[in-house]
């Protein structure tokens, strides 16, 4: 019989061995009934710590999806949370803020923690309603123009303006988030109550779609002043100006959703767009004259 | 503002991980009902200190350690550390079946509930979460030659007790030294 340890079986069980270690093991594993036996009940015992390590997870992914509006139990402030509170007061007040504003969007059944004074800490999902009627409403939303806006004209940036500022009768930004780090992606048509809506895409390095709609008109109760909300998962600001009103849409943090809503609040409103003029020489010669001057 | 400050926000990150980190929790105290408040302070506490949080460390890495280091902190304050780190079998045996039709493997759960925390854990970080022996190092703040070390006490010690056989009686045990062919043979 050969001498292998279980350090290098399990090592070779859990993986860990170079390439050409595991072969040498492999070799000797064919001609060894014993370690191969050995092997086998390591494996076993492996997969059985596996099996059992799932089933407390299923329990767990149970709980969550069972999401309860929080408990209001009290503080639970532990001592290690108290000392950073002392060591700076910025950090506390930030907290404070972050339970009490935000919240966590799912809770644990008494996994929450409220603030004092605070009637509720936590924003609990609403219960997912039926999908049929879930996907009906998002159906509500598309056009005939939803799918007349060609995926093949997505790559000209101008051309893409034009079109929402035909559908929409207006002239909404269409700015480029690049420098945040969210590329555009396709733009499309949609439709609420009858009226055009446009929604303009953009996907970051990693995570999921920031979307910016517009809407002619000032919505009612709108307002210039940029306005968070949220909605379970996704976090929204809203504004309105001139004559159009705005809904950024995002996964991300309320702070971050905030800035980028401010960055392009803060772009000034674009031209009036009219039809491309046609590449025509003196179309051309007029251009070039009107960039010289 | 870049799309990583966008995305990489602690909070969401969290939120995506709660059942991965409640079971952390509650197998490292042993009962559901500990493991969810632990866990509760532990979010508290990285959600005032996210700010710690360092681009480029893995996420689940740094909340699986905040966890741990959570709850070595509450453990330090107890006036009995080794009597608090104990378990009762039955609560534990609780986290496999919470709906009292599970799966319910008794030999490997009653071995995982007489396994110190800290074992727990690494079995439970490696074999349950995947995670290479280095992350799980430095969730449980020790070097990665001790989860290899642990991994293999615990594995070896597992696969004898699976294995069931009967301890073998020494008349036995020289018994099987002789090949068949040659017993009695002068």
């Amino acid at each position: 019989m050969t001498e292998l340890s279980d350090e290098l079986l399990v090592a070779y069980v859990d993986g860990q061995l170079a390439r050409k270690q595991t072969r040498a093991v492999d070799k000797v594993l064919d001609q060894d009934d014993v370690l191969a036996a050995r092997v086998d009940a390591l494996k076993h015992a492996h997969a059985r710590l596996e099996a059992a390590f799932e089933a407390i997870l299923a329990g767990e992914e149970m709980d969550v999806s069972n999401v309860s509006v929080p408990q209001v139990d009290g503080v639970v402030v532990s001592w290690r949370t108290v000392k950073v509170a002392l060591a700076a007061l910025g950090l506390a007040a930030a907290l404070a803020l972050a339970v009490a504003g935000y919240g966590w969007p799912v809770s644990l059944p008494g996994l929450s923690f409220a603030p004092q004074g605070s009637g509720t800490a936590t924003l609990a999902v609403a219960p997912p309603g039926n999908w049929q009627e879930e996907a009906a409403r998002a159906h509500a939303l598309l056009s005939r123009q939803t799918l007349e806006v060609g995926l093949e004209s997505q790559a000209n940036y101008d051309f893409v303006a034009l079109q929402l500022a035909q559908i929409l009768g207006a002239n909404p930004k269409l700015p480029n988030l690049e420098p945040q780090g969210f590329r555009f992606v396709r733009a499309q048509a949609l439709r609420f109550g009858g009226e055009p809506l446009t929604q303009v895409l953009y996907l970051g390095a990693e995570g999921g779609p920031l979307a910016l709609y517009a809407k002619k008109g000032d919505e009612k109760g709108g307002s210039a002043t940029l306005t968070e909300g949220r909605f379970g998962d996704v976090r929204t600001v809203a504004w309105s100006e001139d004559d159009v009103s705005y809904l950024l849409a995002g996964q991300g943090s309320d702070a971050a959703l905030m800035r980028i809503a401010t960055r392009v609040k803060l772009e000034p409103a674009p031209p009036m767009r009219n039809d491309p003029k046609p590449q025509t020489p003196v179309n051309s010669a007029l251009e070039k004259r009107d960039e010289k001057s | 503002m870049q799309a990583e400050d966008f995305h990489d926000s602690v909070r969401p990150g969290l939120i995506a991980m709660l059942p991965r980190l409640k079971r952390f929790a509650d197998v490292l105290v042993g009962a559901r009902d500990e493991g969810k408040g632990l866990l509760g302070r532990a979010l508290q506490f990285m959600l005032a200190e996210q700010h710690r949080y360092q681009r480029g460390t893995v996420l689940d890495v740094w909340a699986f350690g905040e966890v741990y280091r959570q709850w070595l902190h509450e453990l330090r304050e107890q006036k009995d550390p080794v009597g608090r780190a104990k378990i009762d079998d039955a609560r534990f045996g609780e986290l496999f079946y919470p709906e009292g039709d599970g799966y319910f493997d008794a030999p490997v759960i009653a071995y995982l509930g007489a396994l110190p925390p800290q074992q727990r854990l690494t079995l439970l970080l490696v074999y349950g979460e995947g995670f290479e022996h280095d992350d799980a190092a430095r969730i449980l703040d020790v070097a990665p030659d001790t989860i290899a070390a642990r991994l293999v006490r615990i594995s070896a010690a597992l696969a004898d007790r699976l294995s069931a056989r009967p301890p073998a009686q020494a008349a036995a045990i020289v018994e099987t030294l002789y090949p068949e062919g040659l017993r009695g043979s002068p």
